[in-house]
């Protein structure tokens, strides 16, 4: 009974033409029943497109507010539109062009509309607070501070901070990563990955020549310090007297445990956000050339297909999945991904130590990526692909089972 | 009376984690910077932040504010963050930073 509807769902149309006369009337039913359901989804389709045309008329269209000064964001005004002039105030250009990049960035790379994939419109508000040390994401909209001129300066000069903060919106649509201890840390870190990203793709640099530096120019010229955080190396983003010494670990021997409190940084989101960026950081360079591409995808990818409680080791599973999915099972990239974790102290699940290392070996022995496992990488996608239509069919059946 | 703002949080919240509070207290203010920071103490215990609950809600990489306020004996403790704060309690933060920025 299974079969036969699972057939049906991709039975040829001249064939299921013929079936419709048959004389037998089982086998007319089945076909019209064919018939109504592939009709039926169609229509859908057709219903979708529409409903995604309609939600994408705000394509990402971007407003800009300025809070002068204030700490309530109704009483802000609009200073700059998608039609309006570029205002005379720096910052509130220098947001208006971070949300049209960071859009262009989701748009462009991973084909997503905007934040919520349905071109939800950007807005951004500027000068919050007096002399206020950050930027953040309330939930909706983008909010950034003057910084106070001693320690901190404008946080829109840094086209990674932006873009961190637009990504937080992007999670919050995808994964929804719950924002205390690990999840929360792989939160603060798919922030500064595609935040880094987008800072790359926009200079058009590779993993080899990139800073890995999340938020470079926030920090006023005369304080020591690199920047907020370093995705290349973690811990080593700023030592000195005023800040101390960035407390990020790179490895998950010198995971830091810490409250889920306010002033436990909840677990330590912007803390252990150190690891997940490292093996996004060796993904990358494992794998070579615009970090956007293979490693971004897969990391994409792996965002789609996490939750709210999400862990480590999780997510590190799911990328190592999603590089078989993309690029074939001991494909170069999902070697890169497989050893990129192992350097952050984390051994991919069902892979053993000795194998994994023995991988991670011969895919350095290889010089990164190497296209000679290319045809057993097309084949492997051929048949990921048609896993998928299996399980589409199959849903289908279920579909019609419930009718 | 003695004052404490810490700040939590935020995008350099590393940062934070490291930095002592910024202490004031009123025996070493002119008469009349003591009573204004009494009353605005004292309409921001009684002013109500739209807080969601425990945790930071929605909102991601905003700031949170714990204002201790000690006198005879007694500790009190006031939590608020950026995206919930109530016009009072901005109104004592706003003066504990200005306060700060002058040291």
């Amino acid at each position: 009974m299974t079969r036969t509807r699972h057939v049906n769902c991709i039975i040829p149309p001249h064939l299921l033409d013929k079936l419709l006369h048959s004389d037998d009337s089982d086998v007319r039913k089945a076909a019209l029943d064919t018939l109504l359901t592939t009709t039926r989804l169609r229509g859908e389709r057709s219903v979708r497109a529409t409903f995604a045309g309609a939600a994408a008329a705000g394509n990402g269209r971007r407003t800009v507010f300025d809070c002068r000064q204030g700490r309530f964001l109704p009483f802000a005004v609009l200073v700059r539109t998608e039609e309006g002039a570029e205002s005379g105030d720096s910052s509130v250009n220098r947001a208006f062009d971070g949300l049209g990049t960071t859009r262009d960035f989701y748009q462009k790379v991973f084909q997503r509309n905007s934040l919520d994939g349905l071109g939800m419109r950007l807005d951004g508000y500027v000068h919050f607070g007096v002399g206020y040390n950050n930027a953040f994401w309330d939930g909706r909209q983008m909010v950034f501070g003057d910084g106070d001129g001693r320690m901190f300066t404008d946080f829109t000069a840094s086209i990674d901070v932006i873009a961190h903060e637009l990504t937080h919106g992007v999670t919050e649509f995808t994964a929804g990563l719950a924002y205390h201890h690990q999840s929360g840390a792989l939160n603060e870190s798919i922030s500064d990955v595609f935040g880094t990203l987008v800072k790359q793709w926009s200079a058009n640099e590779t993993a080899e020549t990139a800073d890995w530096l999340i938020g470079a120019d926030v920090f006023t010229p005369g304080i020591e310090a690199d920047a907020l955080r370093s995705l290349k190396a973690p811990g080593t983003a700023y030592d000195s007297p005023l800040l101390g010494k960035d407390p990020q670990p790179d490895h998950m021997s010198r995971f830091v445990n810490l409250p889920n409190t306010e002033a436990g940084d909840y677990g330590g989101v912007h803390i252990n956000s150190g690891i997940p960026n490292k093996a996004f950081y060796l993904t990358a360079v494992g794998i070579g050339g615009f970090a956007w591409q293979a490693p971004g995808l897969i990391w994409y990818e792996s965002l789609k297909a996490s939750s709210m409680e999400t862990k480590f080791q999780d997510f590190a599973d799911t990328t190592y999945r999603k590089a078989e999915e993309l690029f074939g099972a001991g494909s170069a990239e999902q070697l890169a991904v497989l050893a990129a974790w192992q350097g952050v102290g984390i051994q991919i699940s069902g892979v053993p130590a000795g194998v994994a290392r023995a991988r991670s070996l011969a895919a350095s022995r290889d010089g990164g990526v190497g296209r000679d496992d290319g045809l057993a990488a097309l084949s492997k996608q051929v048949g990921a692909l048609s896993a998928q239509l299996r399980e589409l069919n199959e849903d289908l059946t279920a579909l019609k089972a419930m009718r | 009376m003695k004052v404490t703002l810490a700040r939590h949080g935020g995008l350099a919240a590393a940062v934070h984690l490291r930095r002592p509070p910024t202490v004031v207290d009123t025996d070493a203010l002119p008469e009349s910077a003591a009573a204004e920071l009494a009353e605005l103490v004292a309409a921001a215990s009684t002013g109500a932040a739209g807080h969601e609950g425990p945790g930071p809600g929605r909102a991601r990489d905003a700031m949170s504010y714990t204002v201790t306020v000690e006198e005879g004996g007694r500790s009190t403790e006031l939590t608020q963050s950026d995206t919930t704060m109530s016009p009072e309690f901005a109104a004592l933060l706003s003066w504990l930073e200005k306060h700060s920025a002058q040291q």
